[in-house]
């Protein structure tokens, strides 16, 4: 699925990573003013606790984690718009804090809540000033454009001024904006939040093929498991602060994305209703909720037992979310694991 | 430096474009925005036939100082938008800042590129006329080194109004929201160095020498313009402290942002 | 009746929590009074009088004139155009107000509030440091008052016409603006009308102007008594009348015209 080169120098290096934020608290109520002025309580919130990690060119990494976890404030710290408290970091060799400027013209970056081209432009042009920006040789910049014109299909809104895109469409120009001048690390925060199915399967075949044609390493972030499943062969899972698993993701899945959910539409109101491998978890009139282990029975052979014996109308399978993934990983005690 | 250069010229380009777009509300915010010059010097104009003269400054002595205040605080205004301490302000709330940080160029070139306001264009366009207007009135007597101070002492204000904005937007990295006090530094300044430095009071002449050197920009250029003399008996080197005076402000401005900015990142409020 | 006092009482209540940003108003005010002191006594240069103005007053003026800026939105007041640009301007035509009374309502809370936060404070500063003149008697203290009240309502129905442009064109802004630029010409804002010569005071009569800032200064120091103060009075109310009528005259255009655009 990567390409995974074997090179013992990794792209990305991180070594017992630390950022912490004091936070005052201010004092509330009567003569608050005063009192601020000569105490303020101070809270120190530590956003990333001793992380470290390796990352080699070529991969797509996934960083997951509850809101609050620490994964924004570490995508800061690698993008080179935060100083971290303590740690090591290494990027292509750079410090991104410090070698801001020559740094970031080697990294593409995407943020799902915002966008990094102007506001009021149309999109063309927009990608016209990264060039100059960039300063990417014309002929390259052409032919890039060329390709991600035609594979994330822009042509239909490269007119239209960016304040006027729908997400999807936006999300799209954010990303060949953040492939133009040709980056080997690409760093992706949320890219599919909001998306439709069908924007998020466009979004993620780029993802993949800029990863297999031009060797794009990736570091992901996201809340949407699905991502995460359909893209990247590693992930690390953050939280408050702290990494908690940094390995295969089949082996994530398998040790503690257990439970999963089928949900059935029956055409009948049945009575009892049972089956090989499941058990019901809930039942709403003609809709039954029915829990299965992921390792001991697949959703089709569930789907196809369920259907020897009653009728059905629609059903939907549910994954564990990220949040209970988590969890479980966190009641299970489990810190750290080398692969 | 060249490279520098063509890109501010692209970026403000693109501003000037977005705001040439709204044609008419473009025109009409030229002419109403430079009003208020207009109409302050036209009410002293008025006025002054029951008075004679302001502290010895006859009304044309009087439009040579606010002309040439007006006419550098628009340029000002118009070149350092992007450093408006208001504006700037939101967009470190809003965490704007971090798109121009993902960007291979000087965080600083990218704001001053950020917006061209053209709408100072009333002011500066105003000011220059009642400057010129004096110019016309007044018996000036050119020489070589008039003729050459009298650009530098120009780009000394815009320098100077222009480090004050940077201040102030500076500031905002730690209160996020603008303070007001800037405020009366910069359009305060201006006010009062549109008229004589002898009308003030000693104390506020005093905090207007020694604290924020504002006399050195334009009062004593102007006497040395006007060939009025000194009613302060300063040493003869005060005339040609303005682009000191301009330039320094505007150095400490930018390192005090450059501070900010690194403050930022370490905060990364 | 009722529903007016809850508008101004919240109007003011919004007023007096923005008091961070009035205190700093109210520290700008300060420093451009002191500057324009300056100038005041600068122009004086000695003289006792000039045009029937003597120092103090001159002084004095300078003072009441920073005092209203925010009492009557000098530099502007936008609120109603944002509304009918934003669209909220559904929500107050639905009320069981006219809009002039709704509007009217929400200004005085806040004009209270600012009169409280920076007006009085202002002319207070002003007594400890530049020293002025009051009112000397109780009809002289009533008349101003009234005078300021009038002049309050005359500064309103002139905004709330100039925001009434925006039903009918997008550039209200621009056009408020310039309207905000004649007051600051015409209405004394700059220097007592009294210092300018005869042809511009004449001219300035033929507008609402004066009425919103010189009479009711001249109120308060005294320059005016007896008859000619009843006149000024009275004229203030003539204009605020002719304003009203306008108003009224020109919503009723702009309704059916909003209604009709179904905007």
């Amino acid at each position: 699925m990567n390409q995974v080169s074997h090179q013992s120098v990794p792209l990305i290096q991180v070594e017992k990573l630390c950022k912490q934020f004091t936070v005052r608290k201010h004092h509330l109520g009567t003569l608050a003013f005063m009192r601020n002025l000569f105490s303020l309580q101070v809270r120190v919130i530590k956003a990333v606790d001793d992380v470290s990690f390796s990352i080699q060119p070529g991969e797509i990494v996934g960083y997951i984690g509850p809101n609050g976890a620490g994964k924004s404030t570490t995508i800061k710290i690698l993008t080179g718009l935060l100083v971290p408290s303590g740690g090591d970091v290494r990027v292509d060799g750079y410090l991104p804090w410090r070698d801001r400027i020559a740094y970031v013209r080697r990294i593409g970056v995407v943020f799902g809540q915002r966008t990094t081209l102007w506001w009021d432009l149309p999109v063309i042009e927009s990608f016209e000033l990264l060039r100059h920006v960039y300063s990417i040789p014309n002929t390259r910049f052409q032919q890039n454009l060329a390709e991600f014109r035609r594979i994330l299909e822009l042509d239909e809104f490269l007119d239209t001024p960016v304040r006027s895109l729908s997400l999807g469409q936006r999300m799209r120009a954010d990303l060949c904006a953040a492939l133009l001048h040709e980056p080997k690390l690409l760093f992706l925060d949320e890219p599919t939040i909001g998306l439709d199915v069908v924007a998020k399967e466009r979004i993620r075949q780029f993802i993949l093929h800029i990863n297999k044609q031009r060797q794009v390493t990736v570091l992901l972030t996201t809340h949407d498991l699905s991502d995460v499943e359909k893209l990247c062969e590693r992930v690390m899972i953050l939280d408050q602060g702290r990494l908690l698993f940094d390995g295969d993701i089949n082996h994530l899945i398998l040790r503690f994305g257990g439970q999963r959910r089928l949900v059935v539409d029956f055409v009948e109101n049945y009575p009892l209703i049972q089956v090989e491998g499941a058990h019901v978890l809930s039942r709403n009139g003609f809709q039954v909720t029915f829990q299965f282990d992921r390792q001991s029975v697949t959703a089709s052979e569930l789907i196809g037992r369920l259907s020897l014996q009653y009728r059905i109308g629609d059903l939907q399978v549910l994954e564990p979310d990220i949040e209970e993934t988590v969890r479980n990983i966190y009641e299970q005690g489990l810190l750290y694991d080398h692969e | 430096m060249l490279r520098s250069l063509s890109l501010y010229w692209r970026l403000v380009g693109v501003q000037i474009r977005a705001q040439l777009q709204y044609r008419t509300n473009f025109w009409f915010d030229v002419i109403t925005a430079g009003m208020m010059t207009i109409i302050s010097f036209g009410s002293l104009a008025l006025i002054i036939q029951r008075f004679g003269s302001i502290a010895g400054w006859s009304l044309a002595e009087l439009a040579f100082l606010y002309g040439m205040v007006e006419a550098a605080f628009g340029v000002m205004d118009m070149l350092f938008s992007g450093f408006d301490p208001g504006t700037f302000g939101r967009q470190v709330r809003l965490g704007l800042l971090d798109q121009l940080m993902l960007r291979p160029v000087d965080v600083v070139l990218q704001i001053f590129s950020s917006d061209l306001a053209l709408r100072r264009l009333g002011r500066i366009t105003q000011g220059a006329f009642v400057f010129i207007l004096a110019i016309y009135w007044l018996d000036i007597s050119w020489t070589l080194p008039k003729v050459l101070y009298l650009p530098l002492v120009f780009f000394s204000m815009v320098c100077f109004f222009g480090g004050l904005f940077v201040i102030g937007s500076a500031v905002t990295f730690w209160t996020v929201d603008s303070i007001e006090v800037m405020n009366i530094f910069t359009y305060g300044g201006a006010e009062m160095m549109s008229y004589p430095m002898n009308i003030y009071s000693n104390w506020m002449r005093r905090v207007f020498t020694y604290i924020i050197p504002a006399i050195f920009l334009n009062y004593y250029p102007a006497l040395f313009f006007l060939d009025k003399p000194d009613p302060f008996g300063m040493p003869s080197v005060v005339y040609w402290l303005s682009p000191v005076v301009g330039f320094c402000t505007l150095w400490l401005g930018l390192s005090f942002f450059s501070f900010g900015l690194r403050n930022y990142q370490s905060t990364g409020t | 009746m009722r529903l007016f006092f809850e508008l101004a009482w919240r109007a003011f209540q919004r007023q007096m929590a923005y008091r961070s940003a009035a205190f700093a108003g109210l520290m700008t005010n300060f420093f451009f009074s002191l500057l324009r002191v300056a100038v005041m006594v600068a122009l004086y240069q000695g003289r006792i009088e000039v045009a029937g103005v003597d120092l103090r007053q001159a002084t004095t003026y300078t003072g009441l004139v920073q005092a209203v800026i925010g009492f009557l939105s000098i530099f502007g007041w936008y609120d109603l155009m944002n509304n009918v640009y934003s669209g909220a301007i559904a929500a107050d035509l639905l009320k069981p107000m006219s809009l002039y009374k709704f509007w009217l309502a929400q200004d005085a809370g806040r004009a209270i509030a600012q009169l409280l936060l920076r007006g009085i404070p202002l002319m207070a500063a002003y007594a400890l440091f530049v020293g002025v003149i009051v009112p000397t008697n109780a009809i002289q203290w009533l008349a101003f008052m009234v005078s300021l009240v009038m002049a309050w309502l005359v500064s309103f129905s002139f905004r709330f016409l100039l925001n009434l442009t925006s039903f009918w064109s997008p550039n209200s802004l621009g056009i408020s603006r310039f309207g905000y630029m004649l007051v600051w010409f015409l209405s004394g804002f700059m220097f007592p009308l009294r210092f300018f010569p005869g042809w511009f005071v004449t001219f300035c009569q033929l507008t609402p102007f004066p009425s919103m800032v010189n009479t009711v200064n001249e109120a308060f120091l005294g320059m005016v008594d007896g008859p000619a103060l009843l006149k000024s009075l009275a004229v203030q109310g003539l204009w605020l009348g002719m304003l009203i009528l306008l108003g009224q005259w020109v919503l009723q255009k702009g309704i059916r015209r909003l209604v009709v655009l179904g905007g």
